[in-house]
């Protein structure tokens, strides 16, 4: 066989299962007469084999520090985003603050399944003497303040640009989506502790995102 | 005349492990990430940083696969905004990386006649074996690959991505993906044998 052989050319698409039936077909009947063409095919065969038993490479030192520093302070919007009115930024900035982090442990804690009221990676977070609250044991006038800051902002939308109300929204949206989250984990598990401690965390987020919410509607008045 | 499958053919095409398993748990994270949330983007690098790295060391070589890999998580962080779930985080994050990397080959002026013919190269890469050790052997041989060849070689037949999407990230027709890649098999299946 030469190099030139056409149907040299076709053997990766064979091998990925690639050709149409009619040409596999054909090309099947080739590889019954030429030695030199299934010995290429064994040998691509081994290159495919080899390149997927490839160990993954990973970087030679803990990357993250470095990228932690270079995104602090930098909120991960999108360019729309980042054409924020100063007041829409500081509101962007305080909704992704009050966001942050309650809600992802949340998760955690629930990915264990029911029962798991221990958080490894948190552990230190979670007192042993931690008593355990349920979804009743919320702080009195929690509805009531989140019912009245709401309240506000819908009275105050009109002032607000639409950016500003589609960046509370969605992290609204997400905080409430947080709390569902949790709410389900400790209906599973009332006992644990560190769901409960992070519902509680989250609402107060909720709380404060929705007060600077209305900070900046007032000031626009 | 019977047809009858030869060794691999009904074995081969089947993707390989892919950044593309989109879960419940990561669907969260990422929300939670794009609402500023540090520590869930945090949990994300550690979940995608050493695919991402060894995307990154395998596709350009030449630069520090390092700094490119925190270029990627800084770049990814900047426009988490744009992740909309249509796709895996982690495909969403491979593209990402791809484009970044593609900038920065053309920053770099090193990315001119990728997918031209370049025998000589293919030949070099034939031409040199250091060492009996199979995987060792497959990097430094892909190292050597043209560009374009060791691009469409490493997303195809290590990453397992297929040719219309391989043909989307680099902005090349899916002809032309698979041209590549036969002649990066045909290059490295040289080395390997000698």
């Amino acid at each position: 066989m030469s190099i030139i052989d056409p149907w040299t050319e076709r053997l990766s698409e064979y091998l990925d299962g690639e050709l149409a039936h009619d040409e596999r077909i054909a090309l099947e009947a080739h590889l019954d007469g030429c030695a030199a063409c299934r010995a290429v095919l064994d040998e691509l065969h081994a290159v495919v084999a080899t390149a997927r038993r490839l160990p993954d490479l990973p970087p030679s030192r803990d990357l993250w520090p470095e990228v932690a520093e270079r995104t602090r302070g930098v909120l991960p919007f999108s360019p729309r985003t980042r054409r924020l009115a100063p007041s829409w930024a500081r509101l962007a900035a305080a909704a992704a603050l009050f966001a942050a982090v309650g809600g992802g442990v949340t998760w955690f804690a629930m990915s264990r399944g029911p029962g798991a009221s221990e958080v490894p990676v948190a552990s230190a977070d979670v007192p042993g003497s931690a008593t355990p609250r349920n979804v009743s044991d919320r702080p009195r006038g929690t509805d009531a303040a989140v019912a009245e800051l709401e309240q506000v902002l819908r009275r105050g939308e009109s002032r607000l640009d639409t950016a500003t109300v589609r960046i509370v929204t969605e992290n609204l949206a997400r905080i409430d989506s947080a709390i569902a989250q949790a709410q389900r984990a400790l209906a599973a598990d009332p006992g644990n502790a560190y769901v409960s401690r992070h519902l509680a965390d989250t609402e107060r987020r909720k709380i404060e995102l929705l007060r600077t919410a209305a900070r900046i509607v007032q000031s626009q008045s | 005349m019977t047809a009858r499958p030869w060794p691999g053919a009904t074995t081969l095409h089947l993707p390989a492990e892919r950044p593309n398993q989109r879960s419940d748990d990561e669907t969260i994270e990422v929300t939670l990430a794009q609402s500023g949330d540090g520590h869930a983007f945090e949990r994300l690098y550690r979940q995608h940083v050493t695919r991402v790295h060894t995307l990154v060391r395998r596709m350009v070589p030449d630069v520090d696969s390092d700094e490119l890999t925190q270029d990627v998580f800084v770049r990814a962080w900047q426009k988490l905004g744009t992740f909309r779930n249509e796709a895996a985080f982690g495909t969403w994050l491979h593209r990402l990386a791809v484009n970044l990397m593609l900038e920065r080959r053309a920053a770099l002026g090193t990315r001119r006649k990728r997918y031209e013919a370049d025998d000589a190269g293919l030949t070099h890469v034939a031409a040199r074996r250091e060492t009996p050790e199979d995987a060792m052997d497959m990097e430094r041989a892909m190292a050597r690959l043209p560009d374009g060849a060791r691009e469409v070689f490493v997303l195809h037949d290590v990453q397992g991505y297929k040719h219309d999407e391989i043909a989307g990230m680099l902005g090349i027709n899916v002809g032309t993906s698979k041209s590549q890649l036969h002649r990066a098999r045909m290059a490295l299946r040289g080395h390997l044998t000698r």
